[in-house]
């Protein structure tokens, strides 16, 4: 049941750009500790890269986004904003970056602010954060899992890909395929948490966390902030790099009590992908990248299925290191991802997407980067292509 | 796998009881599995919550359910996150059922091997009682039919 894609959404059609990006060093700081580390400081480093690549002055900005952090005051008061035309708040979960980016740029496209920045910080690591267990059964969805051990988005996502390898016999092969490539795309970014490349070996000899799925199909908790700076395309012209635009963007959801899909949200990932190729005129073959939201290898599977990539349940036979690799036919998380690079909610794909579709990526550059995807598969999806402006 | 963080004398997380809540687990102790039914259109739902989500109405009831169902997914847990299992069940496994009736439900299975269980596996539900206040149901294979 898809339903008619939204002629509207032309309406955001390469009207706003990301014009800076700025993270903070993840492998660095993942080597180094710090339990008094604050997710702000790390917003408010990726901030500054951020304002500093685009070649804007602070007092330009007008509009703030934070993420995970839990309030704006703090983060404004620490980056000297005082009087932001327009802010909001979203909370730290994945799902949120691009929800971010489509935020930033509604306001900037109606004329709520002329410059928005999205900051992200994270000190999961440094604050000892597991993504599991947190929760004893406060929420009402909680109180009737804890009880049974029920806790965690992987545990979750091992529901989802043991009910896949049931009914299309998927194996966890592919699963390695993806875990092995985001390592070998994060051993040539010198950023990366990870970058000792591993073998399939590996892959199938890593311990369990939920099984199926093991310690090589989950993102990292690392330490992180990441910041992206939006302006009209109008703007974007007069600034110093090349603009990469928010060419197509949607949102589509599928919001259950279990949060799982019986369908592995190919319903929500449709709707997106019948949007973004009714608005585009690229295509899936004309796209030079894709960064799929890899909180664990699965998503991946999801994701490639439900946007059309392949059939559903074929995306096992689909994925070929040839294929996904950063010379193939669709390179997928050519920074390293969530499994390799730094787990930073999908913040860190968009900067990635951007420094790809300006041609800043060295050893790991794809060739030609004029259109690239952004996907994240979740019970609150989203979707963009974003486009390299050559005018 | 590190047993340091292991602390045996603390418990499984338990579901605090609330006025909305109170009935599932009254049934349990009684051995009898209920969930929300919208006496306007007849919806059954699944965690409990305070008005039908087709209706938005509060003209509910508790039913008794069949306690038949079926394996959506199920997965074995190595990773400690909880206190309360001790190391020796690790890893556990915890089931989503999908009732009968259409709500899922998270558990856990009993009476079968891991290596015996399959997605679409029929199962009935049983009741393990934890303490005074707290039965937890729990699914088995089931091996008769769904029409009792």
């Amino acid at each position: 049941m898809t339903q008619t894609s939204r002629a509207e959404l032309r309406n955001l059609q390469d009207k706003t750009a990301i014009v800076g990006v700025g993270t903070t060093q993840f492998g660095a700081i993942y080597r180094d500790l710090d339990p008094e580390r604050s997710a702000y400081e790390l917003g408010l480093i990726a901030f500054r890269e951020a304002l500093q690549d685009a070649g804007l002055k602070r007092s330009e900005v007008d509009g703030v986004i934070v993420s995970r952090l839990p309030h704006y005051g703090r983060m404004c008061e620490m980056i000297g904003l005082r009087h932001p035309r327009f802010v909001n708040v979203l909370p730290g979960e994945g799902r949120q970056s691009g929800i971010a980016l489509q935020y930033a740029a509604l306001a900037v496209a109606n004329g709520l602010a002329d410059v928005v920045a999205c900051i992200y910080g994270n000190n999961g690591r440094s604050s000892g954060a597991r993504y599991g267990g947190e929760d004893r059964g406060t929420t009402p969805q909680a109180m009737f899992e804890a009880p049974y051990g029920m806790t965690s988005p992987g545990a979750v996502t091992a529901m989802m890909f043991r009910r896949h390898q049931y009914r299309y016999g998927t194996t966890t092969e592919p699963l390695g395929h993806l875990a092995i490539s985001n390592r070998a795309n994060a051993a040539l970014n010198p950023n990366a948490v990870m970058q000792r490349p591993i073998t399939m070996d590996d892959y199938l000899g890593a311990r369990y966390i939920a099984e199926p799925l093991s310690l090589l199909d989950y993102c990292l908790i690392n330490d992180g902030g990441v910041c992206f700076i939006v302006t009209s395309a109008e703007r974007a012209r007069d600034l110093k790099h090349t603009p990469v635009l928010l060419h197509a963007t949607s949102q589509a959801s599928d919001i259950t009590p279990v949060y799982v899909a019986d369908d592995f949200w190919h319903e929500p990932m449709s709707q997106i992908a019948d949007d973004l190729f009714a608005v585009s005129e690229a295509q899936r073959e004309d796209l030079a990248f894709a960064k799929l939201y890899d909180n664990f290898t699965p998503t991946m599977l999801f994701t490639l299925e439900g946007m059309g990539f392949c059939e559903p349940g074929e995306s096992a036979d689909w994925i070929t290191p040839e294929r996904i690799g950063l010379h193939g036919e669709l390179p997928l998380n050519t920074s390293g991802g969530h499994t390799s690079e730094s787990y930073m909610q999908g913040w860190a794909l968009h900067v990635e997407a951007v420094r790809q579709l300006r041609r800043e990526c060295g050893d790991r550059q794809v060739a030609d980067a004029q259109y690239g995807l952004y996907a994240c598969a979740a019970p609150l999806a989203t979707g963009h292509i974003l486009k390299r402006d050559d005018r | 796998m590190s047993t340091d963080t292991t602390n045996t004398t603390e418990q499984k997380p338990l579901p605090p009881v609330n006025t909305l809540t109170k009935p599932f687990w009254d049934g349990c102790r009684e051995g009898v599995l209920q969930i929300q039914f919208c006496n306007i259109c007849d919806l059954p739902w699944f965690p409990p919550a305070e008005a039908c989500p087709r209706c938005l109405q509060d003209d509910w009831e508790w039913r008794p359910i069949s306690g038949h169902g079926a394996v959506w997914s199920w997965i074995r847990m190595w990773q400690q996150y909880f206190p309360g299992w001790s190391p020796d069940e690790y890893p556990y496994t915890v089931a989503l059922i999908k009732l009968e009736e259409g709500p899922y439900m998270y558990s856990t299975l009993v009476d079968i091997d891991d290596k015996d269980v399959s997605c679409d596996l029929s199962v009935e539900v049983e009741f393990r009682t934890v303490n005074e206040e707290i039965t937890l149901p729990v699914f088995r294979p089931s091996h008769g039919t769904t029409d009792r």
